[in-house]
C-alpha cells in the first residue's frame, strides 16, 4: 500500500516573483481533522490553491503528494479526481450553469458512473436538506445572485455530494452568522460519520477558532508570513482565542 | 396571381431599395461584406425555388400563405401589411418588390393558443426568396410564432415579418436559422404593438455564410411591454450583423433588449443597439444588456450601443462586456474535477442560457443548446 496522507513537505510558492510560501511542511492523515489558523496575508489562502492547482501560483519547490500520488504533476481537474476537494472562499459566480448540472458533472468526474441522475437528485435533496438549503436552490444559476452565506452553504454542498479523500476549507466559517456556521459544521460532522467521509482528512483554515468550538481538531498549524510557526492540539487554537497572533509572533520570533 | 403589390408599387419599392442607406456602421477591422453593394440576386427565380408551410394552426385563426391572405382576406391583411415596416428599412424594400412567398397569420380577439404556429420556409439549391411573414393579433389575442428557414446550399434569402397587434394581446416571435455555410439570408422583423400590448422577438443566427437581422419595436401606445433576445455565434468564416431598435414614441412603457453573442476562428460578429426615447416619451422604462464571448484570436465582435433619451422622467439602463472565458470560473469547475475542455463548454453554453430562456418550446430550446454546443466544440 503506497503511502497515505495529504503530505507537503519544503513547499514553496511565489505569486509574481515574490516568495508566499517559504518552505511549508504538513501532513493531514486521513480521518483526521488539522486546523490551519494564523493572521491575514500569512500565506494560508495561498498553500490551498497552490495545492488546487491554481495557475497563478508558482511552485518554485518543494513536494506535495495525496496518499502517495504527485499532486503538483497534475492539472487541477486530476487533482480533484485523486480526491483533493477545497472549499473556496470566493467562489466564482457561473451563470447559465444550472447547480444540479454542475453538481452532477462534478460528481461523475470524481466518481465515474456510480449514480443515475433521479438517484444523484434525491442524494442532492438529502443533503441540502441537512444544510437547510431550499429545493429552489437546485433551479439557480451557480452562485449567480447568491449571499455569502448561500455560497458558502453550495460549498458545503459539494463537499457533501463529492466525499473526497481530502478537504480544505479555505475560510469557509468567515462572514457566517451562528446559524450558518452550526449547518456548515454539522456538514462536516456528517461526512465524517458516513461511510464515503469516514476516511477524509480535513484542513481547515481558518482565521478565528470560531467552527473549532463545533469540530474538535486533532492538530492546530499556525502560519505566520508563510511558514508554520508552531503546531499543537486544539488547546493551541484556545490560546489564539484568548492572547491573539501577536504573542505567537514574538514567541516564534515571527519577523512582523 | 392576385394583386398583393402593383407593378407600379414594386418599381416604386425598387427604387427606395436602391435609394436607401443601410444604415449599418462602416465595415470593421475584419469586416469583409459592405451591405450597400450586396449581390442580392433578385433576378434570380423566385417562384419556383421557394415553399412555405404552415404547421400547428388551430381552426380557430387564420394561417394561410400570403397570396391567399390577399384574395380572402384582403381587408384583415391590409391592417397588418406594410403596417410594421419603415422607410428606413433598405432590405423590406427589396423583399416587397419581390413579395408573393409568404404566410399570413391572424389571431381574433381573446382567442389564446397554447401551441405555437410554425411557419416554415424552403429555398432549392442555389435559389433566391423572398419570404413574408404578417402576423395580426386582435385585442387580448395570444400566440407564438416559430419561423424556421430550411435552406439548401448556396440559397438567398430576403425576408420581413411583420407582427401588428390590438390592445392587450400577447406575441411571441421566434426565428432560429441553422443554414448552409454558403447561405445569406437578410431579415428584417418589425412590431407595432397596440396599447398594453406584449411583443416579444427571440431571433437565433447560427448558420448562413452572412446574417443580416433587423429588430425592431415602434412603441406608440402607452403599457407595451417590448423585449427583444438575440443570440448568435459565427464560426469559420461566418458574418452576422444585428440591429435592434426599440423606439420608445410613448411614455409608460418598457422595453428590455438582451444579446448573446459568441465568435470563434474567423467568425466576425456586429450588433448595434439602438434604443431611442422621444422627448413626450415620460416614464419610459428601458434596458438593453449584450455581452460578446471571444473564443478566438481571429474572431471579432463589435458591439455599439445607441441610446438616445430625449425624455427626463425615464429609467434606461445599458450594460455590455465583451472578453474571454473567465479563467477563475474554468478554474472552479476543474478543481471540481470536471476537465478543462468540458469546463469550457459549459462556461460557454451557460452564456447563452439566459437568451435560449426567451425562446418559446423546450424542443427548440433543446436545438439551440444542441447547436451552440457542436459550435463551441468544433
Amino acid at each position: 500500500m503506497a503511502e497515505s496522507g495529504l503530505k507537503i513537505s519544503d513547499l514553496r510558492v511565489s505569486v509574481e516573483g515574490n516568495e508566499i510560501l517559504k518552505g511549508i511542511d504538513l501532513t493531514v492523515e486521513a480521518g483526521k481533522v488539522h486546523a490551519l489558523m494564523g493572521p491575514n496575508g500569512s500565506g494560508k489562502s495561498t498553500l490551498a490553491f497552490s495545492l488546487t492547482g491554481h495557475p497563478h501560483y508558482d511552485v518554485t519547490a518543494g513536494r506535495a503528494s495525496l496518499d502517495g500520488e504527485d499532486l503538483l504533476a497534475l492539472a487541477s481537474d486530476k487533482r480533484a479526481r485523486a480526491g483533493l476537494f477545497l472549499s473556496f472562499q470566493y467562489p466564482a459566480a457561473i451563470p447559465g450553469v444550472k447547480v444540479p448540472n454542475f453538481l452532477y458533472a462534478a460528481r461523475q468526474a470524481v466518481r465515474p458512473g456510480e449514480l443515475t441522475p433521479a438517484k444523484f437528485r434525491t442524494l442532492l435533496l438529502e443533503k441540502m436538506d441537512v444544510l437547510g438549503m431550499d429545493p429552489s436552490f437546485l433551479g439557480r444559476y451557480l452562485n449567480d445572485g447568491f449571499s455569502g452565506g448561500e455560497k458558502k452553504r453550495l460549498e458545503m454542498l459539494q463537499l457533501a455530494v463529492l466525499a473526497p479523500k481530502y478537504a480544505i476549507l479555505d475560510e469557509t466559517d468567515s462572514g457566517l452568522d451562528v446559524d450558518a456556521l452550526k449547518d456548515v459544521a454539522d456538514t462536516i460532522i456528517a461526512l465524517r460519520a458516513s461511510n464515503e467521509g469516514r476516511d477524509t482528512g480535513f484542513l481547515i483554515i481558518t482565521h478565528y477558532p470560531r467552527i473549532l468550538q463545533y469540530i474538535t481538531p486533532d492538530v492546530v498549524h499556525v502560519m505566520i508570513d508563510g511558514r508554520i510557526v508552531k503546531t499543537g492540539g486544539a488547546d493551541l487554537a484556545q490560546r489564539i482565542e484568548s492572547e491573539g497572533y501577536d504573542v505567537l509572533r514574538e514567541e516564534t520570533g515571527a519577523l512582523a | 396571381m392576385p394583386d398583393l403589390l402593383s407593378a407600379q408599387e414594386r418599381e416604386t419599392e425598387l427604387r427606395a431599395f436602391a435609394r436607401t442607406r443601410s444604415g449599418r456602421e462602416k465595415p470593421g477591422r475584419y469586416w469583409k461584406i459592405d451591405l450597400e453593394t450586396l449581390e442580392t440576386g433578385a433576378n434570380g427565380s423566385t417562384g419556383a425555388a421557394g415553399r412555405v408551410e404552415i404547421e400547428g394552426a388551430s381552426p380557430r385563426v387564420i394561417a394561410c400563405d400570403l397570396e391567399t391572405a390577399a384574395r380572402d382576406h384582403a381587408e384583415l391583411l391590409a391592417r397588418a401589411f406594410r403596417r410594421a415596416i419603415e422607410p428606413q428599412h433598405k432590405f423590406a424594400h427589396l423583399a416587397l418588390a419581390h413579395a408573393g412567398l409568404g404566410a399570413f397569420i391572424y389571431v381574433c380577439a381573446d382567442c389564446a393558443l397554447d401551441d405555437p404556429i410554425v411557419v416554415r420556409y424552403r429555398a432549392a439549391a442555389g435559389g433566391t426568396i423572398f419570404p413574408y411573414t404578417v402576423v395580426l393579433a386582435e385585442r387580448g389575442a395570444q400566440v407564438t410564432i416559430v419561423e424556421r428557414l430550411d435552406l439548401e446550399s448556396g440559397a438567398f434569402v430576403c425576408g420581413v415579418a411583420e407582427v401588428v397587434t390590438g390592445e392587450n394581446a400577447e406575441v411571441t416571435y421566434a426565428s432560429a436559422q441553422f443554414a448552409p455555410p454558403d447561405a445569406r439570408i437578410v431579415f428584417t422583423r418589425a412590431a407595432r404593438p397596440g396599447r398594453d400590448a406584449r411583443i416579444s422577438w427571440a431571433s437565433a443566427e447560427l448558420g448562413a455564410q452572412l446574417s443580416v437581422s433587423d429588430l425592431t419595436v415602434a412603441i406608440e401606445q402607452p403599457g407595451v411591454d417590448a423585449k427583444i433576445a438575440a443570440l448568435f455565434f459565427p464560426t469559420g468564416s461566418q458574418h452576422v450583423d444585428i440591429v435592434s431598435s426599440v423606439d420608445h414614441r410613448s411614455g409608460d412603457a418598457t422595453s428590455e433588449t438582451l444579446i448573446k453573442s459568441a465568435a470563434a476562428g474567423r467568425g466576425q460578429g456586429r450588433y448595434l443597439g439602438n434604443i431611442r426615447i422621444a422627448p413626450h416619451a415620460q416614464h419610459s422604462d428601458a434596458s438593453l444588456r449584450d455581452d460578446a464571448l471571444l473564443l478566438s484570436q481571429t474572431a471579432h465582435i463589435d458591439s455599439v450601443p445607441a441610446l438616445e433619451i430625449a425624455a427626463n422622467e425615464v429609467k434606461a439602463y445599458h450594460g455590455a462586456t465583451v472578453g474571454a472565458l473567465d479563467p477563475e470560473s474554468i478554474f472552479y469547475m476543474t478543481s471540481r474535477g470536471i476537465e478543462r475542455n468540458e469546463a469550457e463548454r459549459m462556461i460557454a453554453l451557460g452564456f447563452f442560457e439566459p437568451a435560449i430562456d426567451r425562446f418559446p418550446t423546450e424542443s427548440l430550446r433543446e436545438e439551440l443548446r444542441a447547436a451552440l454546443q457542436a459550435k463551441v466544440t468544433a
